[in-house]
């Protein structure tokens, strides 16, 4: 019961574990992923796509990815503002 | 040159199981690209992946979501592949810290564990969510309980692990419906650490030939006849539940797609398991417990119910047994490969002999 309950504030305050977060990537580029906490999502900067996280599970499958909007790329990162001035 | 015969294989097995009129011209120039040759700088995934698709990968996804729930707790084919896969990691001294468990027969993967391999950290992978959803769910044995397992829906042929993250990746009975085989079992490599192991089992092609059987009498019985540019196979594969066009269509092809992936001293073994049914429906419905219905892009849609009925007759009549049940063969090809490692014995290189075979042959075959 305990270590139910662990589990799932563990996964009630990043949305993945410890172990999903060091070893997930993006699907399509490779890169690093970046934990969104509402809503709760994985976003992969370098394509600018979002992956839903339902229920603690990461979805990583290409066409659950929502492409974000620049312009909510660009509040959230600097990395997209710079790429986006570039264009 | 093997490269280039290789591909030359694939194409004349998609030919052969594929109907060609339904083929337009362009496909046959674009499944030259189908071999992936050009993968081997190891970046697979920065390269568009391969642009032949056979297979459906959303259906696929749709049928595992209905495997989910139509999942048989205790399946004995599902779990004598799972454990006859599981117990290879018996026969290595290496322990494997972190495992990834690809999609097919995920839940029937963690039961046989036992413990094997000294996992710590289990990732559980597979396109769809209601069955990790289900494997979440599902009571972990107690001699799982000190595995801390993950969760992830992902998909095979892109697959989301950081290169270099895993010891072990366990695939049982899913890989054989990717698009790009070569091209998944590349990004596989990649994601092990150096000696980390690659295991897996896929369905190969003699998989369920009563069936395919079947099916082509019983369509050129109801619909008229087969016509005779067209293959039976094909028609068969059409038509009914399951096809394999799957690379691997042999135990040769099966190694040289190991070797292709650039995994170290590969191994192939091939089993066959016949399981009994009471009839040819009893089958069908097992199919779509395991997930493993036809997910073919070119399928026909409409399998008539007059067919549907035919074939099972035809199946009780050809292949019965004395007490009534019926066989259905399931070829299974076993894969393992590890990933380089310095530690591995490898062959030395060409002409480096000190010896010559004349010598040994002297030395120990007196004549004979």
């Amino acid at each position: 019961m305990v270590r139910l309950s662990k589990r799932l504030l563990k996964e009630a305050g990043t949305g993945v574990n410890k172990t999903l977060s060091e070893i997930l990537v993006c699907p399509l580029s490779k890169q690093a992923l970046r934990v969104c906490e509402e809503p709760p999502s994985l976003i992969s900067d370098s394509i600018g796509v979002s992956f839903p996280i339902k229920d603690g599970i990461p979805c990583l499958v290409p066409t659950d990815g929502k492409i974000l909007d620049t312009d909510d790329t660009m509040k959230h990162d600097n990395a997209a503002d710079d790429s986006a001035n570039n264009k | 040159m093997r490269r280039f015969l290789f591909s030359q294989t694939s194409c004349s097995l998609l030919r052969r199981q594929r109907r060609p009129k339904d083929i337009p011209h362009r496909w046959f120039l674009s499944s030259a690209s189908f071999s992936t040759a050009e993968y081997d700088d190891g970046d697979a995934f920065q390269s568009s992946p391969s642009k032949v698709k056979i297979f459906d990968r959303h259906l696929k996804r749709t049928q595992r979501d209905r495997a989910a729930w139509l999942l048989r707790p205790n399946d004995s084919f599902v779990h004598a592949v799972a454990e006859n896969l599981v117990d290879r990691l018996e026969d290595c001294k290496k322990t494997f810290p972190t495992a990834l468990c690809l999609g097919g027969s995920l839940q029937a993967v963690r039961q046989m564990l036992r413990g094997r391999g000294a996992i710590q950290k289990f990732i559980m992978m597979d396109t769809s969510y209601d069955m990790l959803k289900l494997c979440k769910s599902s009571q972990l044995d107690s001699d799982n309980e000190n595995i801390e397992t993950s969760y992830v829906v992902g998909d095979e042929e892109f697959l989301p692990i950081k290169e270099r993250s895993v010891d072990l990746v366990i695939s049982c009975l899913g890989l054989h419906w990717t698009n790009d085989l070569p091209g998944a079992m590349i990004q596989c490599k990649l994601a092990l650490k150096p000696d980390g192991l690659f295991l897996a089992a896929i369905l190969g092609g003699e998989t369920l030939k009563e069936l395919r059987m079947a099916c082509t009498v019983a369509q050129m019985e109801r619909e008229g006849g087969i016509s005779p540019r067209v293959s039976p196979l094909a028609q068969a594969c059409d038509l009914y539940m399951f096809s394999l066009i799957s690379v691997a269509h042999m135990v040769r092809d099966a190694g040289n797609l190991l070797t292709r992936a650039g995994f170290a001293l590969p191994g192939v073994d091939v089993d066959e398991y016949v399981v009994r049914y009471k009839s040819a429906l009893d089958l069908i419905e097992h199919l779509r417990a395991m997930g493993e219905t036809n997910a073919l892009l070119q399928r026909t849609n409409i399998l008539k119910r007059e067919t549907a009925l035919a074939t099972a007759a035809i199946y009780d009549s050809m292949f019965a047994a004395k007490d009534g049940t019926i066989p259905a063969t399931f070829q299974v090809i076993y894969m393992t490969g590890w990933r380089e490692h310095p530690s591995q014995q490898k062959s030395k290189r060409r002409g480096s002999a000190t010896i010559s075979f004349k010598d040994i042959q002297k030395q120990f075959g007196n004549g004979s």
